[in-house]
């Protein structure tokens, strides 16, 4: 029943809800509609980082400046005093035992906010500096990881520009191992030939040494055969009259 | 001053509805969520805190005790912020009452012991009977360490109602001599005004050690039988 009351109601007020409120509570479950505007909560605002400001660690700053106008720089503490002094004086607040162990708390805590506040504030600083460094540095180690492989890439691609260089001096120093071969077999062929030819020459000269020889042999044979004896007797003789004229000849010219 | 000395301690209720529900629940809107990755000062120091006593505290456990973590780590948060608490003028702290100290404690210990019988029977009622000890002496011995076993969660639960109430009381009763020396002799009750400020750092300190105490007892017991 109120669900039918809720759906007029909304009916009356809002015209895109009518069509629901007609198909009656059982239908309105399947055609509720949802999130028919901007979603309230995303996204989330950023929230301020430092908290706002505050006097005596309670009275917002807002409520002195709120006063200000009206009762100028000593109107909140005139009347935060005024207050204490009437709740004391009419015993609204009573100072009972509670009232000593109010004050040594609350001066305790004062006095340890006081002195370590500040440190301890640094400390949670600390502890989320820490935090945010480990990811940075997670974050840095990537990226000089993925610099380090776009130079290696870019080296490689590089090296690789290059590599016409190295195709050709492979390419002359085949070139010059061939032209190398050529030339040594066309020198080894050379040789050959010139080897047969001298081994022809040589026959040729020694036939006719041979030749020569054997012609001197027979000539010299023959000669010799046909000096008789006679013959021989009569040029030893002249030789030897010869050789007697010769001396004298010696002897009588001068040593020169 | 004799009925203010205790009226303290009794359930509050405000206009007949007790409110001691409320009181109950309220500390823990004092432990903020972590909900972003680097979050203000408030939650950072409570995580590293809660991170440094977990780790302290469930070293000494196996496999089995560390599903106890969350148990131990709320214990430990709830028993200490509700004795922190308390020590604000005119709060009233749960942990005076002996009927919520037992409701956390027997439903713990019982928990630990029947842990213990389920999964290791064998050396949880080997637990009744030290080792070495001469045989005429094995019945007394059992039925003494059976007492011993019993008034483990009674224990518990006296120790931490005791030692809370007996400093408030304490408190209650050296801040009452202040105020009624100051009439008589002023410099009296400046040096009783010294002995209550020190009487309160006293207070902080137990408030908690007795939260540790109690975590760590139940989480001792847990060792035994897990």
């Amino acid at each position: 029943m109120l669900r039918r009351m809720v759906l007029s109601a909304a009916a009356a007020a809002a015209p895109c809800l009518r069509n629901a409120a007609l198909l009656g509570p059982g239908a309105l479950q399947a055609t509720r509609i949802f999130h028919t505007g901007q979603p309230s909560l995303a996204p989330v605002p950023p929230l301020p980082e430092y908290g706002g400001k505050v006097r005596l660690g309670l009275i917002p700053e807002e409520f002195f400046q709120f006063l200000y106008p009206k009762t100028g720089v000593t109107g909140p503490y005139v009347l935060g005093t005024g207050l204490i002094l009437y709740s004391l004086s009419k015993e609204i607040y009573v100072i009972t035992a509670e009232t000593f162990s109010a004050i040594s708390t609350i001066g305790l805590l004062i006095y340890v906010v006081k002195k370590y506040g500040a440190s301890i504030g640094e400390f949670a600083d600390k502890l989320s500096e820490q935090k945010i460094a480990q990811l940075e540095e997670v974050k840095q180690a990537s990226i000089q990881q993925i610099q380090d492989a776009i130079d290696t890439e870019k080296s490689q691609q590089a090296l690789v520009q290059k590599r016409h260089y190295l195709f050709d001096v492979q390419r002359n120093n085949i070139a010059m191992a061939l032209e190398l071969t050529y030339r040594e077999r066309l020198h080894r062929v050379y040789r050959e030939v010139k080897n047969r030819l001298d081994y022809h020459i040589s026959v040729q000269n020694m036939m006719r040494r041979k030749e020569q020889e054997h012609m001197i042999n027979w000539v010299e044979k023959h000669v010799v055969q046909s000096i008789s004896a006679q013959q021989e007797k009569e040029t030893i003789a002249k030789c030897i009259a010869d050789l007697k004229l010769l001396a004298k000849k010696a002897q009588s010219q001068p040593v020169l | 001053m004799n009925e203010n000395l205790f009226a303290s301690f009794a359930a509050p209720s405000m206009m007949g509805l007790p409110i001691v529900v409320l009181i109950v629940m309220f500390p823990s809107i004092l432990f903020p969520t972590p909900s972003r990755l680097i979050n203000n000062r408030l939650i950072s120091i409570q995580q590293w805190l809660i991170q440094l006593t977990s780790k302290q505290m469930l070293a000494i456990h196996n496999q089995k005790g560390r599903t106890w973590a969350l148990m131990l780590m709320s214990l430990i948060l709830f028993i200490g912020s509700t004795n922190l608490l308390g020590l604000l003028p005119h709060s009233f702290t749960p942990t005076t009452q002996l009927s919520m100290n037992l409701g956390m404690a027997i439903p713990l210990w019982a928990g630990t012991v029947i842990t213990g019988f389920r999964y290791k029977t064998k050396a949880s009622l080997a637990h009744f009977l030290p080792q070495g000890t001469p045989l005429p002496l094995i019945p007394m011995l059992v039925i003494i360490e059976t007492i011993s076993l019993f008034i483990q969660p009674m224990a518990l639960a006296v120790r931490l109602t005791a030692n809370i109430t007996a400093g408030h009381l304490l408190i209650h009763l050296i801040g009452g001599a202040t105020l009624a020396l100051i009439n008589i002799s002023a410099t009296t009750a400046f040096i009783t005004f010294i002995i209550l400020i020190l009487l309160t750092i006293l207070e902080f300190a137990v408030a908690l050690i007795q939260a540790y105490v109690f975590t760590l007892l139940v989480s001792l017991y847990l060792h035994d039988n897990t």
